[in-house]
């Protein structure tokens, strides 16, 4: 059986790797890092503290993919719920919202008479359409226009799984889909608060603030996949998958850098890496981004030159920072002494979120970032030393383009605005941090090879998404260039810890 | 015993008019009834200062259906539209961009600012026009409805589904990233320059509460491209005599088949009995009865005015509610003692002063415009479109005179302070207007006789369009084709049984466009409602 080559050792190069090899191919992954995991790889932070991946989030891990690789028999198991998310105030003790919506109820109608029902509205709207988005998230994007019974049934199988959830349903999502987030929150809340909660995940990656249309969809995307934690995080997801794969004989190249997809005749003939070694494959799989693998690996001229356009024209301005910090102590939000918080989200207002993107707009990055915490301590102790906790934070917005560069002067302004902003929320956390380390966007380009650091290998947003991503041509993981296939976020469904669009490369690739 | 009508018209803009006027044309007995002492609605044109009349709100035509012309004869009525076909954008650097329907002047102009981009251009307006072409089956036709699968809508869907047969998958999706991008995005993925950027992205946003980088606003974009006089597409114009005699002339055209219309006719209700509307009452008492009543009022005014939300089913009344119309701009008309100048005009200035004069100098101050409105202040350095009418038409002007109509952006209806602190901010707001056209046109401040502020406050308070918003509610994607102006309610009918919506606010939305009053006055005949 011939070699197939997957480039990126991340999760979802793992995944593609991990399924092909069980279905019989000799499988090479190679991966410039010195280490497996990519975006979910463990670091060490400071004596006796380690943070998670760059991607905390494991709740987007589709269980079918796990499941299919028996990755329960390499020590995979998740939590029993969804976490809880604290909502957190600078002026109050905020709000924690859990994914069970009758738990918070009473608490966001303290907050503001109406919002707790609203809550409970909001989702049970969402759960009723889950089953048809996560359907819809799981296979691969229909095309529009079908060019066989298989493809006309999979796109009747939308339709009538729409069709399915009745009008009222049916209707209300295709409403709310192209929506900004922002309005479709606050037809729910009143309070400002959990509307700003709410709406973070709409806003990361996307390059718009919660006030442009589209990031309902962006939401959607989010809380439709979203379930319960993988215990002990990304690095446990990783740890498992590389298992999987081992057992499956795969082979992994660590710090071999690819510098070529080689071609013959058109088609994949394999890779050229760093120093000059050649691996003969007639399968490569690109899990990097799609701009990376199609405009940086390839000779020019290789790809259809409207093929080419759209990969040009693919957005990609990373907007996030990750900022590491180690405490000599816990956190305590305010309010909530004593209290222990796992993920925290850092905004009083929606026009808070909007504020930090404009500044992006601007080649800026934000002096009031907007803040996605997690506390991986809280869940799993031993990343800190006993009784203090080690806090990893997306701030918003950072964007790569920074006027003037990401100098260090750039660098400890906006590390500081982020520490502000946590203080503001965490009085004291200031004075107890023992170690830092920010990841610009940059940063995250240099040392991940993430074109414009873009977390996600490529926006979010309408335009980009379902049959469209990462391009209207490139939508269905194989490219025109025979033996080169795409596998990673910048694939259908897109980024977040998901795995799916590995799967579905792997899918595409041993349907062909 | 008050005369039984066939159809009573609730407001004589050019919606209302041309619903009126189709009825008729068809035999029906009908009654327009028109709140303000003049005709026309917001496609009025007043003489605010002796000598200087301005086509206050709406002030340039360009969707007006050529089929409504024809089939309403409008021309033989006093339609009379000279073409505005010129586009000049003034840059702060004393330099400037004139675009129009001569290509080797186009390509010459651009060439300046980038070479690549003065080759793509004419492409670019053929790909417009055609996706333009594409599009229009949809705006001539009512809104197809997916949820209701009846063989009807089956077939109309079919009918537009054949047109898109031949397409391929890419002209689709050119299509969806057209109606999902920002204009901005979209235009970057032609063209490098924003001196062209800028001015070309503005289509993308007028009258709409978004920013040139908002998805969507591609789209709105389209829109603008569609626009059609005399079967030569992408046109603009503007009427002799200003915009307000479109609608006189849609008038003269109703009158002439029968139509009745009344001035000074606040309507105050919409009379019902179990249910179904048969009539309206006035303000003053009077009552008039109807076998159907039309409304051209805004989808807030008609159902949460005219009819109470109290005579709504919960349901429908909450999509109405959050059905949104915040109104984001203004208009400053001025009465000029001298043409204006701008510098760095060459000899083309003589298209230059006739063309469309938009001050959208780059990206940044379009989006920094943007920003100020979406934390509730307008922008201290507003988007602007002027043209001078005078020009064209030296009717609406005392010899050697001139009226300039500046549509500004944005002017967000809610104010941090609210939307009555309007009274206190209007001259704020026309000076910040003055003194950013004064960066671009020195010396105009010298040249003002008369200055006439609208803001979306007094559009609301003075045209009725609920809180300003020209085109009857925000043309964002959630609520266009079948969600306009809700889910289900997108053909005209309404959910009070004989109660029609024939304007903006329904399929296909704003502007003078005229599609809304005729598809309405088309369905009502059709469903021989009336």
């Amino acid at each position: 059986m011939s070699r197939a080559i997957v480039i990126g050792a991340g999760h979802n190069g793992l995944v593609v790797g991990a399924l092909l090899a069980r279905a019989g191919r000799a499988v090479t992954i190679v991966e410039q890092r010195g280490e497996v995991g990519g975006l979910c790889a463990p670091r060490a932070l400071h004596p006796g503290y380690t943070v998670p991946g760059v991607l905390h989030d494991t709740t987007g891990v589709r269980r079918a993919v796990t499941d299919a690789l028996g990755l329960s028999r390499f020590g995979l198991s998740f939590e029993s719920e969804p976490p809880s998310v604290l909502a957190a105030h600078s002026e109050h003790r905020g709000v924690v919202l859990h994914a069970e919506a009758k738990r918070s109820r009473d608490e966001l109608e303290r907050l503001r008479a109406g919002d707790g029902d609203g809550y409970l509205a909001w989702r049970g709207f969402l759960a009723r359409i889950r089953g048809f988005a996560a359907g819809v998230l799981s296979r691969k994007p229909p095309l529009m226009k079908p060019d066989s019974l298989a493809e006309l049934l999979s796109l009747a199988r939308t339709a009538i799984g729409l069709r399915r959830l009745g009008k009222p349903d049916m209707l209300e999502l295709m409403r709310v889909a192209p929506m900004c987030a922002a309005d479709w929150l606050q037809e729910s809340f009143r309070d400002p608060l959990p509307a700003a909660a709410l709406a973070a995940p709409a806003a990361i990656g996307a390059c718009l603030g919660p006030w442009s249309a589209g990031t309902a969809a962006n939401l959607l995307l989010y809380e439709c996949v979203r379930g319960p934690e993988v215990k002990g995080g990304p690095a446990a997801l990783v740890r498992a998958l590389h298992e999987a794969f081992q057992a499956a004989r795969g082979e992994i190249l660590l710090e071999s850098r690819v510098t070529q997809i080689r071609l013959e005749r058109g088609a994949v003939a394999g890779v050229e890496l760093e120093g000059g070694r050649f691996l003969e494959a007639p399968l490569v799989v690109a899990s990097c981004d799609p701009k990376s693998a199609l405009l940086g690996l390839l000779e020019p001229g290789s790809l259809p030159l409207d093929v080419e356009e759209q990969v040009v024209s693919l957005r990609a301005r990373g907007t996030t920072a990750k900022l590491e910090l180690a405490l000599d102590g816990r956190i305590e939000f305010r309010g909530r002494e004593g209290e222990r918080h796992a993920r925290a989200v850092v905004a009083d207002h929606l026009d808070d979120i909007e504020r930090a993107f404009d500044a992006a707009k601007y080649r800026q990055c934000s002096q009031r970032p907007h803040l996605e915490v997690s506390v991986p301590s809280v869940d799993d102790p031993s990343l800190a030393p006993t009784g203090k906790d080690v806090v990893s934070i997306l701030a918003h917005a950072a964007p790569h383009d920074i006027e003037g560069g990401w100098s260090a002067a750039a660098r400890e302004r906006f590390a500081g605005a982020v520490v502000d902003a946590l203080e503001r929320v965490a009085p004291g956390t200031r004075a107890k941090i023992v170690a830092r380390e920010l990841l610009t966007p940059a940063d995250l380009e240099q040392r991940y090879g993430l074109s414009g650091g873009h977390i996600h290998h490529g926006e979010h947003a309408l335009d980009q998404l379902l049959f469209m991503r990462p391009t209207q041509k490139l939508a269905r993981y194989a490219t025109p260039i025979a033996g080169l296939y795409l596998g990673g976020s910048g694939s259908h469904p897109g980024g977040g810890v998901t795995c799916q669009p590995g799967a579905l490369a792997a899918a595409a690739i041993l349907e062909s | 015993m008050p005369t039984t009508y066939d159809a009573i018209v609730v407001g004589a803009g050019h919606n209302g008019l041309t619903c009126a006027a189709y009825l008729a044309k068809a035999g029906r007995k009908v009654l327009v009834l028109e709140r303000r002492a003049s005709i026309g609605g917001a496609t009025a044109s007043e003489e605010i200062y002796p000598g200087f009349t301005f086509s206050s709100c709406s002030y340039v035509v360009s969707l007006l259906r050529p089929q409504i012309i024809r089939d309403l004869e409008l021309s033989k009525h006093g339609l009379e539209i000279m073409p505005l076909d010129w586009t000049f954008s003034p840059f702060e650097d004393g330099s400037s961009l004139l675009r129009g329907p001569d290509p080797e002047m186009n390509r010459r102009n651009i060439a300046r600012f980038s070479r690549r981009d003065a080759e793509r251009y004419p492409l670019f307006g053929q790909a417009m026009s055609e996706l333009g072409r594409m599009m229009k089956p949809i705006i001539e036709s009512p809104a197809p409805e997916p949820s209701k699968l009846t063989p009807s809508t089956l077939l109309e869907l079919l009918r537009l589904g054949r047109r898109f047969k031949g397409m391929g998958e890419e002209w689709l999706s050119a299509n969806l990233k057209m109606m999902t991008m920002s204009a901005v995005d979209f235009l970057s993925e032609w063209f490098e320059s924003e001196r062209l950027i800028g001015p070309m992205s503005v289509s993308g946003i007028i009258g709409t509460f978004l920013g040139i980088r908002s998805p969507g606003t591609a789209y709105v974009l389209l829109h603008h491209y569609m626009g059609e006089i005399d079967g030569s597409f992408r046109a603009w114009g503007f009427q002799k005599g200003g915009t307000g005699a479109v609608a006189m002339a849609i008038a003269r055209a109703a009158r002439a088949h029968g139509v009745e219309i009344k001035t000074d006719a606040p309507v105050d209700k919409v009379l019902m009995t179990n249910g179904q509307a048969r009539g309206v009452v006035l303000v003053n008492g009077d009552e008039y009865h109807a076998k159907a009543v039309v409304s051209g009022a805004d989808p807030h005014r008609t159902f949460l005015g005219l009819v109470g939300e109290e005579r709504l089913e919960p349901e429908f009344a909450k999509q109405i509610k959050r059905f949104k119309m915040r109104g984001s701009s203004g208009k400053v008309n001025l009465a000029l003692d001298s043409l204006p100048v701008f510098p760095g005009l060459d000899g083309a200035s003589h298209h230059a002063m006739r063309a469309d004069i938009t001050i959208a100098p780059n990206i940044d101050f379009l989006e920094r415009a943007y920003d100020d409105a979406k934390y509730g202040r307008f922008s201290r350095e507003p988007f602007m479109d002027c043209v001078i009418p005078s020009l064209s038409d030296p009717s609406v002007a005392p010899p050697g005179k001139h009226v300039m109509s500046i549509f500004v952006q944005y002017a967000p209806y809610n104010l941090k302070e609210g939307a009555a602190d309007w009274e206190n901010q209007r001259e704020a707001f026309g000076d910040a207007v003055i003194d950013t056209l004064a960066r671009f046109s020195p010396g105009i401040k010298d040249r003002i006789l008369h200055r006439h502020v609208l803001t979306p406050w007094d559009l609301e308070q003075t045209y009725g369009l609920t809180e300003g918003n020209i085109f009857h509610g925000e043309l964002s994607l959630e609520q266009l084709a079948f969600m306009r102006p809700a889910a289900g309610w997108a053909r005209y009918r309404t959910p009070v049984d004989k109660l029609w919506l024939c304007g903006s606010g329904a399929h296909p939305g704003g502007g003078i466009m005229a599609a809304p009053g005729q598809l309405c006055a088309r369905t009502m005949l059709q469903a021989r409602a009336v």
